[in-house]
């Protein structure tokens, strides 16, 4: 089912929840909405669910538009994050109620909910309540209940959010290996970038109600379209820095105080293309930046963070801070004065009014 | 030290012993005196089951209704009076607390304000409407039992005890409603369930706290209604008369007030008010607790 979305907004009174939003999700993808709380995203869920009725704009599955469908009529399944499961009924019963909806045979029903509870592998939980479930089975009986009307969309307002940590992860893998193996149009509701980027294939950024990017992951990761994406995107975030861009005759220059950096010509005639202005930031991220003799600049140790596998430093020069990954076996200790080396095909250009990249079209 | 602390609780039982004997001096003096002839304070003079006698026939003479038929009478009217009230308030609540429509808020408004309102004020236009209702073919005065909902019937008396209690109910209701999660709702939506069916199979049974303490609000309040039953009935031991009514006939101006068989009559209609009471306390007091355990 490929879904559309054309000039979709949604207001609440006076507040602008959804933005003119345009979006096309092809069939069988799996599209992660990604963003910050109150971006708009799970209100652009619910409006392609049903609930919320657009303000303007139209939603269209294959082409039709579907506005004024009521979402019993939109065949699709949604995963809350609260699963919202009837706590008064079991386990069987939660699932096989859009069935009961729909009146299908005892024997049906059963077939079908044994089928799917063992695909979940919640199979020996049908006889008890949502209340004697832990978190996962009771996620898990969630996503049974959206998967056993054999639906055209899955819809996901973050699943994994109330769960631990270690169990997130299992179930990462598993929504993306059931998405894949099914080959259901999906749409994943997150504000964790991580979830975002290992699952989804596709991801549609989201500030304020305003689109800001939609790729794939590398291109989300590599070529960030603005500021927010290219801040938002990535763990440990990207670091940025004020400088002024110059054109002498040798190359382009960054410089700002303590740092003066070429950067490579594709780069600066790209920014020169893009009218860039003076005052510009830079933006590297903390992989890009490494520990060398003869660095671009110098820095100090500002607070040292071991993640096991490499550790964070941040560093500071000139009022500025910059972080950096380093390996695991990094000996250095607060207000030790390092040498930093940035790796300058990995740096990318912003404009600091527009917050647009600089670097588009490359 | 110790003795402090082991005062501390000492005290409280005892201000708790006071103030509670004193109500519980009051009832024992009514069942005392409803056992015995004539009572010097609590001591009886005599034991006798005399005073209970209207339990097997009328003291009022043979034309008027036994005690039974007026205790049926209370019974119907605080149960039709209850059902109604809280399927109305149900109804009402879920619609307030979930849907969006013109005038929802003044709605809202409307109701607390209506819930505050001097109900005693209505009396007189309240007749007028009724003995317009008894006109009205097989609802006015027609239906058995009730005997219709106009003027001088079970039913009319049910009706405006219910126009009185709504307000109440309403506000409860949409109380325990809002409780609930949205997703839930919306879950079932897109399951494939039409609104109706959301409220009936999957909030009110979530609601069930909400429903049994409104149900036994309402209907002990009924129970022990006697403004409203007495202002639209015609006679007292008549055949539309409530319990609270009826007792009203063996306090006379007239003739000496015979004490022992209205404390009788009294605790008669007290009994089932405090079985009820007592079976039923923890739901009565979800309503002030409010919310719900288990599932989100």
């Amino acid at each position: 089912m490929k879904i559309t979305l054309e000039d979709l907004c949604k207001y609440f009174g006076e507040v602008k929840a959804v933005d003119d939003l345009n979006l096309e999700i092809k069939d069988r993808e799996f599209v992660a909405l990604l963003g910050p709380s109150g971006c708009g995203k799970t209100t652009t869920l619910l409006m392609i669910a049903g609930i919320y009725k657009p303000t303007s704009g139209n939603i269209l599955f294959d082409g039709q538009v579907v506005n004024h469908l009521l979402p019993k009529e939109r065949n699709i399944g949604m995963v809350f994050q609260s699963y919202a499961l009837y706590p008064h009924m079991s386990v069987f019963d939660n699932i096989t109620y859009p069935l009961k909806l729909k009146r299908i045979h005892k024997r049906e029903m059963r077939e079908r909910a044994q089928k799917v509870a063992d695909m979940m592998g919640i199979g020996e939980l049908l006889d008890r309540k949502p209340g004697q479930l832990s978190g996962g089975q009771q996620q898990r009986v969630a996503v049974a209940r959206a998967l056993i009307k054999e639906p055209a969309i899955l819809l996901f307002d973050e699943p994994l959010s109330n769960l631990d940590a270690r169990l997130r992860l299992r179930m990462r893998g598993e929504i993306k290996r059931l998405q894949e193996d099914l080959g259901v149009t999906s749409i994943y509701v997150t504000h964790d970038q991580v979830e975002a980027m290992t699952m989804a294939s596709r991801i549609a950024v989201m500030n304020h109600g305003v689109l800001q990017a939609y790729g794939t992951p590398d291109q989300l990761y590599n070529h960030p379209d603005n500021l927010f994406v290219a801040g938002f995107i990535g763990s440990p975030p990207m670091n940025f820095l004020k400088m002024t861009f110059e054109e002498k005759e040798s190359g382009f220059y960054l410089s700002s105080q303590g740092l003066s950096v070429r950067i490579p010509d594709k780069k600066g005639a790209l920014a020169k293309q893009n009218n860039a202005p003076r005052g510009i930031i830079m933006g590297i991220r903390p992989e890009d930046v490494s520990i060398a003799p003869e660095g671009d600049l110098k820095a100090e140790i500002y607070v040292v963070e071991p993640l096991g596998r490499e550790s964070l430093v941040t560093f500071r020069f000139d009022d500025e801070e910059i972080r950096a990954l380093v390996p695991a076996s990094f000996e250095g200790k607060i207000g030790d004065v390092m040498s930093l080396k940035l790796e300058k095909q990995k740096i990318h250009l912003f404009d600091p009014e527009t917050e647009a990249s600089l670097l588009r079209n490359e | 030290m110790i003795l402090r602390e082991k005062l501390k609780p000492l005290l409280v039982y005892l201000v708790l012993i006071i103030s509670s004997s004193l109500i519980i001096l009051g009832f024992l003096w009514l069942f005392i005196t409803s056992f015995s002839t004539r009572t010097e304070g609590l001591r009886p003079l005599r034991w006798t089951l005399h005073n209970w006698s209207f339990l097997w026939e009328s003291p009022f003479g043979p034309e008027y209704p036994s005690i039974w038929w007026v205790t049926l009478n209370t019974l119907l009217m605080s149960l039709t009076m209850t059902i109604i009230v809280v399927v109305v308030s149900s109804m009402t609540g879920y619609a307030l607390s979930r849907m969006k429509f013109a005038g929802r808020k003044s709605f809202l408004s409307l109701t607390l304000i209506l819930h505050a309102f001097p109900s005693v004020t209505l009396l007189i236009p309240i007749y007028f409407v009724l003995l317009y209702v008894s006109k009205i073919p097989v609802i006015g005065r027609g239906i058995p039992l009730l005997g219709g909902f106009g003027y001088n019937t079970i039913g009319g008396v049910a009706l405006v005890m219910v126009a009185f209690q709504l307000p109440f109910g309403i506000w409860v209701m949409k109380g325990f409603f809002d409780n609930i999660s949205w997703d839930m709702e919306r879950a079932a939506l897109i399951d494939g369930a039409s609104r109706f069916k959301v409220w009936w199979q999957i909030m009110m049974p979530n609601i069930k706290p909400g429903i049994a303490a409104l149900s036994i609000f309402s209907f002990l309040s009924g129970w022990n209604a006697y403004l409203i039953p007495f202002t639209f009935t015609v006679g007292r031991a008549g055949k539309t008369a409530v319990l609270s009514v009826y007792l009203q006939n063996f306090m006379s101006e007239s003739v000496m007030t015979e004490w022992n068989v209205v404390a009788a009559v009294g605790l008669f209609q007290l009994i089932p008010v405090i079985l009820f009471f007592l079976l039923t306390q923890e739901a009565l007091l979800s309503i002030y607790g409010g919310g719900k355990r288990g599932g989100v």
